[in-house]
């Protein structure tokens, strides 16, 4: 990967996210980034985006879906039980 | 020499925040363990076992097959046959990938049964030749029933879940079990059928549409 092209950085960038690149790769892509605003912004906004995402799946789901669910349990063991 | 020893050693550190660097490996030690405690007898740890399999039912079936109509049997599913495989467990690290696999499965089987679905939309589930995972072509709807939209806004965001929308349904899948539910790029192959090479490609590509849609608004 050349540190210059961008089109190369830029298909590697969710590898590097990852961290599944080299550490050589990963040099390269943050020595572009730093004179390169817009692969720097993609990166950022890649790394948001994720972030987005994963705080999303930690969310608690809305109540009435817990209750619902927290009844079918009581429901079903109560059952097994007796 | 130390430093040009470190310059060629593979770096295995994700260059997103810690908190977003939650290994699965971690996930899939917890979840064995708790699925020890449950087979073993703790009613705790069973309780707790059947909720999240019911979560992961409602989130797979509203997120990613996105009939909310559905949801509902999906989770009993879910929580009948997690039940019945704690009973029988014996690889208790491979529960979560079992999870995923099987309410991804009834997903799709409720998806053939419906009488009303558009005989078009059966044919693409049987694989078309970009797909593999069977979910290629079905687009979210919104919720008929059970929460109302500002209950799911609240759960999600409202930007988060058109852009979710937005995504190609095989995407849609990917992004969800990845960056959602946090499995591995393994455990996806595993769960959806696909290689790694091409969860990481969809994942790829998958990303940038959601950045885009994000930073659009
Ligand atoms: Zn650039």
């Amino acid at each position: 990967m050349k540190a210059g092209d961008c089109a190369a950085i830029l298909a590697h960038i969710s590898a590097y996210l990852d961290g599944e690149l080299e550490a050589t790769e990963c040099d390269a892509i943050e020595r572009h980034c730093r004179e390169c605003d817009s692969c720097a912004s993609v990166v950022a906004g890649l790394r948001h985006t994720v972030g987005l995402c994963r705080e999303a799946g930690s969310a608690p789901l809305p109540d009435v879906v817990r209750a619902k669910a927290r009844e079918s349990v009581k429901k079903l063991l109560a059952e097994k039980k007796s | 020499m130390a430093a040009s020893n470190r310059a060629v050693t593979k770096t295995r550190n994700s260059h997103l925040s810690p908190e977003e660097n939650d290994t699965s490996d971690t996930r899939v030690a917890e979840c064995a363990r708790l699925v020890r405690q449950a087979a073993a007898g703790d009613r705790d740890a069973m309780e707790r076992l059947l909720m999240q399999a019911q979560e992961v039912a409602f989130r797979f079936s509203f997120l990613v097959c996105g009939h909310a109509q559905d949801a509902e049997d999906v989770m009993q599913d879910a929580l009948l046959k997690t039940y019945r495989h704690i009973g029988r467990i014996r690889e208790p690290e491979h529960f979560r990938t079992w999870l995923y696999k099987t309410v991804r499965n009834t997903c799709l089987m409720k998806r053939r049964r419906r009488v009303d679905e558009p005989s078009h939309l059966l044919s693409i589930e049987q694989g078309g030749p970009a797909s593999g995972d069977g979910f290629t072509a079905v687009d979210v709807e919104d919720p008929a029933q059970g929460p109302d939209e500002a209950a799911m806004n609240t759960w999600l965001g409202e930007r988060l879940r058109a852009a979710l929308k937005a995504l190609p349904p095989s995407y849609r899948m990917i992004v969800f079990l990845r960056e959602m539910e946090g499995l591995s790029t393994r455990e996806v192959a595993k769960v959806t059928g696909i290689s790694e090479a091409n969860v990481k490609t969809r994942l790829h590509r998958a990303r940038g549409i959601l950045r885009e849609q994000l930073e659009d608004v």
